[in-house]
């Protein structure tokens, strides 16, 4: 590739050297994910969403796949903020050219300020994104990201305990996004990153049951991508901080779609699962297509579409 | 150490009434993988089907860097997969998960318990057993519904493995089920490994027969469905004992082999 391209791209204090990070939750903290590639090259990581206290998260069944897509309802497991602070961040740090955002996740206001009061000043963590858009928790996440006052509050109050970039990760299950991310932003948040998954279910016709222990789950992979790709375009117009934007990128060019949609980066989720170098392939492919399209910098094209 | 590797499809060979056993090149597969272990396919080029289709490593020829998988028609995928054809390229992640431990008493004996296509993972199990102890430590013990779904007979009597049979309508073999041989086999004592691969229900009564008896491991290969096969997506768990509580853990990545008394149904 030639080195005349500039891939970079700035979220507030983040600095990204291409535009592409992967979604929480489809990428762990990236231990799993060495033996296919250099996990450095990603503009960032963005890791699994952390609670205070360890979640065991939901019963199985958890996942059913859906025409080009899945549902998922795995209900935030992780092992909570002590296992991050003292494993997995330590092992991050083996990777001093990849920038970390910390998807941080609560039941209440509390656990969200307490988790961002434990990260303040940490130097392995770059960004906080605040996740209010988890649609398979019972309490907390979805019960703040479906309005505008649900969200500020929450925003407000990890802004008050952090110095860290702070992106907001919003819900596409609710009637305006661009109003919430409006409230977001005047509340403190840095970047909006959207969208999450879109609320579903499955049944088994013959058994009659419900394929999911949840019943309902979250929809994501292609068959989500026009939608999530309406909902950049409409937040980019609403808001003037960047976005993160995702739903479905399963190539570069679904991922030069975000961007032309107002998208500053972009975050690879379910096309990990599939193909585990789906993240890598396409810096490559946004690279590429910048240079078939003469293209000096991918911030020409943010926005770009008419 | 596990990649994205597109493997030639060496040969196909029915093995029964919609069973399907593939040989599939790849030397570097072949070359590390562990009986236990599985491949996660990309049965189609597009969307849909997503999500890859987990398969146990079947057999493995280390010198010519070739490993097979066995599958029974059962859904969309192994459907798309079953009209593959010699010399096409099949898009898999491998090896996967923790497999089997055979352990080092060569004085243990080792009763391998399949259930249908549970006998696809024994069989590389079998394998195994064979070169490190030989032939004669291992007794399998094959269940299906009826004598068309019993697999791999041929196979496992070539190696001069003792291979007891039981169909559920007793139209080959014991009339009843396998757990019932297996129990006959542990009334006989002495140091035994059990292991176990099938249905849940059958696993569940393996676990049983086996807690009441004094083995020395009794390790089960669960199947829960998977979405990324490596330990991302936290989709496959399975409720096991840890201390005095327990966690989800994934059948892809900390399994799929467990041992039985570590599962909570």
């Amino acid at each position: 590739m030639s080195n005349r391209l500039d891939m970079s791209v700035q979220i507030g204090k983040l600095h990204m050297k291409n535009p592409v990070t992967v979604a929480s939750g489809t990428f762990g903290h990236g231990k799993e994910m060495v033996d296919f590639y250099d996990i450095s090259r990603l503009g960032a990581i963005t890791i699994k969403g952390v609670s205070l206290q360890p979640w065991l998260g939901n019963p199985y069944p958890r996942t059913v796949e859906t025409p080009s897509g899945m549902l998922n309802a795995i209900g935030l497991q992780n092992e909570g903020l002590d296992s991050l602070l003292n494993e997995k961040l330590p092992w991050l740090a083996g990777f001093p050219d990849l920038p970390v955002i910390v998807n941080i996740v609560g039941h209440s206001i509390e656990e969200y300020a307490a988790v961002a009061r434990a990260l303040e000043g940490h130097p392995g963590v770059c960004a906080l994104e605040i996740n209010i858009s988890c649609p398979n928790v019972k309490s907390g996440c979805i019960a703040f990201g479906s309005t505008p006052e649900g969200a500020s509050q929450v925003v407000k109050a990890v802004r008050a305990e952090t110095s860290h970039t702070l992106i907001t990760k919003l819900s596409p299950n609710v009637t305006s996004v661009p109003e919430i991310a409006v409230a977001c932003v005047e509340a403190g948040s840095d970047a909006i990153s959207l969208i999450n998954t879109l609320v579903g279910t499955a049944i088994d016709p013959w058994k009659r049951k419900f394929r999911l222990a949840n019943i309902t789950g979250g929809l994501s992979g292609p068959a989500i991508k026009p939608i999530a790709l309406r909902m950049v375009y409409e937040t980019a117009k609403a808001v003037n901080v960047p976005i993160i934007g995702m739903g479905g990128i399963s190539n570069a060019i679904d991922a030069v779609e975000f961007l032309l949609a107002g998208a500053t980066a972009v975050a690879i989720g379910t096309a990990n699962f599939i193909n585990p170098m789906a993240a890598e392939e396409i810096i490559d492919g946004i690279e590429k297509y910048l240079s078939d399209t003469n293209t000096n910098s991918v911030k020409e094209i943010i926005g770009q579409c008419s | 150490m596990k990649g994205v590797y597109n493997c030639e499809l060496v040969e196909r060979k029915q093995m029964g009434p919609g069973a399907l056993k593939f040989v599939l090149r790849s030397p570097e597969i072949s070359k590390s993988v562990s009986p236990g272990q599985f491949v996660n396919v990309k049965v189609s080029k597009g969307s849909d089907p997503l999500l890859r289709r987990p398969f146990s490593i079947h057999w493995v020829d280390r010198q010519n860097g070739l490993f097979g998988i066995l599958f029974v028609l059962v859904g969309r995928g192994t459907s798309i997969l079953s009209d593959y054809k010699v010399g096409d390229s099949v898009d898999l992640i491998g090896p996967l998960g923790k497999g089997f431990d055979i352990g080092d008493d060569p004085d243990t004996r080792h009763l391998l318990v399949a259930g249908g296509c549970g006998a696809a993972p024994i069989h590389f199990l079998c394998q195994s057993i064979c070169d490190k102890f030989g032939c004669g430590t291992a007794n399998v013990l094959l269940g299906a519904r009826n004598s068309d779904a019993v697999l791999c007979e041929t196979e496992f009597g070539g190696y001069g493995v003792n291979v007891d049979i039981a169909t559920d309508d007793g139209s080959y073999g014991f009339h009843g089920t396998v757990v019932d041989l297996l129990s006959n086999k542990l009334a006989e004592g002495g140091k035994v490994r059990v292991y176990s691969c099938g249905p849940n229900a059958m696993l569940r009564a393996v676990s049983n027969a086996c807690e009441t008896a004094d083995v020395e491991s009794c390790q089960i290969s669960l199947e829960n469905n998977m979405s990324c096969g490596f330990g991302v997506c936290l989709g496959c768990v399975q409720k096991i004992k840890v201390g005095d509580g327990w966690e989800h853990r994934c059948v892809c990545k900390d399994g799929p082999v467990f041992e039985a008394n570590e599962v909570i149904w």
